[in-house]
């Protein structure tokens, strides 16, 4: 999608991600060195992100698209590292697959760097403490940011062109781009969250103590689902 | 989770869906080329603002893969740094639980 947007667009996606990463480095310095155990983690997950941007996806609607993986990362790193280690998958990405640009890069890390993951965050923030299901949890974190992140790419499409303001203007082409993108993403979305719990499970079994030690959830669901309970 | 391999069975069985899904798709839309969608995107784009897709252009040039196989290419070495990454950690916790 290299081209499509404005300059002026560019410009205002890039101001919103640039303080979004600044933070983001600023977190990921002071957590590896107060604790260097989180850096395989760290790889974990971003590897995750790594595998499944690349993995471009038929869905129902005949088209493709691909899931974004952030998921894990935000419940393990919240939102702000996830951005940097997005915008660092999206560099390569533009670089050597000009798939999108340098300029949209900034629309790029806002839609699945930033939006996506907080909005996974929020949900996260709201039912770590609750007594639904861990990974039911992990599953529902990952579809939303999966699914968030082309909600705002859909909206970066309306706003940068709207359609005649007597068809609806911003909205009636938010629809029309959410049909496009969203719709399609809906099974990715769904897929991808299973997947991603799957593997939260196999953290959760090997390396236990990382996960308590960055107070991700609550000691006793994670004891609970090793079986210690 | 009362069952052991509970998680491990959805997964499995949301895959074996989703690829149902997809062949039942792709046999009863015989027109869909399931074509990327940004390619779509960008056509509605087009159509939207009645400008021709190609006379959209980056604003900083950059290099664009010579041929969708390339571009593959690229896309299979991208997953590839990240499965090394994911396989070396996972390698390595279970290696420190074993010497644990």
């Amino acid at each position: 999608m290299e081209g499509f947007l404005p300059w002026q667009w560019c410009v205002v996606w890039w101001i919103i991600a640039l303080p979004c990463l600044v933070f983001g480095i600023y977190q990921l310095k002071k957590i590896l060195e107060t604790d260097r155990d989180a850096l395989p983690l760290l790889g974990v997950t971003g590897g995750f992100i790594f595998i499944l941007s690349s993995l471009k996806l038929p869905s129902v609607t005949g088209s493709c698209s691909h899931p974004t993986g952030t998921g894990l990362s935000v419940i393990c790193f919240g939102p702000w590292i996830t951005s940097v280690i997005c915008a660092i998958v999206l560099l390569f990405q533009s670089f050597f697959l000009a798939h999108g640009g340098l300029s949209v890069l900034g629309a790029n890390i806002v839609s699945m760097g930033v939006v996506g993951p907080l909005a996974g965050y929020a949900v996260y923030r709201a039912l770590r403490n609750t007594q639904i299901n861990m990974y039911l949890t992990v599953f529902i974190v990952c579809a939303l940011a999966d699914l968030f992140t082309y909600f705002t790419t859909s909206l970066e499409l309306a706003l940068a062109y709207p359609a005649p303001a007597e068809v609806g203007g911003v909205m009636s082409s938010f629809v029309l781009f959410m049909g496009i993108f969203a719709i399609t993403q809906v099974p990715l979305a769904i897929v991808e969250g299973i997947v991603l719990a799957l593997v939260f499970k196999y953290i959760v079994q090997l390396k236990p103590d990382i996960l308590l030690r960055l107070k991700i959830f609550p000691e006793e669901k994670i004891r609970a689902a090793r079986g210690e309970a | 989770m009362s069952f052991k391999y509970g998680l491990e069975i959805i997964a499995l069985l949301a895959i074996i869906g989703f690829c149902s899904l997809f062949l039942y798709t792709s046999s009863i839309m015989s027109d869909a080329e399931f074509a990327g969608s940004d390619t779509v995107g960008s056509s509605q784009i087009a159509e939207l603002t009645g400008k021709a897709e190609e006379d959209y252009q980056p604003l900083i040039g950059q290099w664009v893969p010579p041929s969708g196989e390339i571009e593959s290419a690229l896309f299979a070495l991208q997953a590839a740094i990240g499965g090394i990454f994911v396989g070396w950690v996972f390698g390595y916790w279970k290696g420190q639980k074993k010497t644990a």
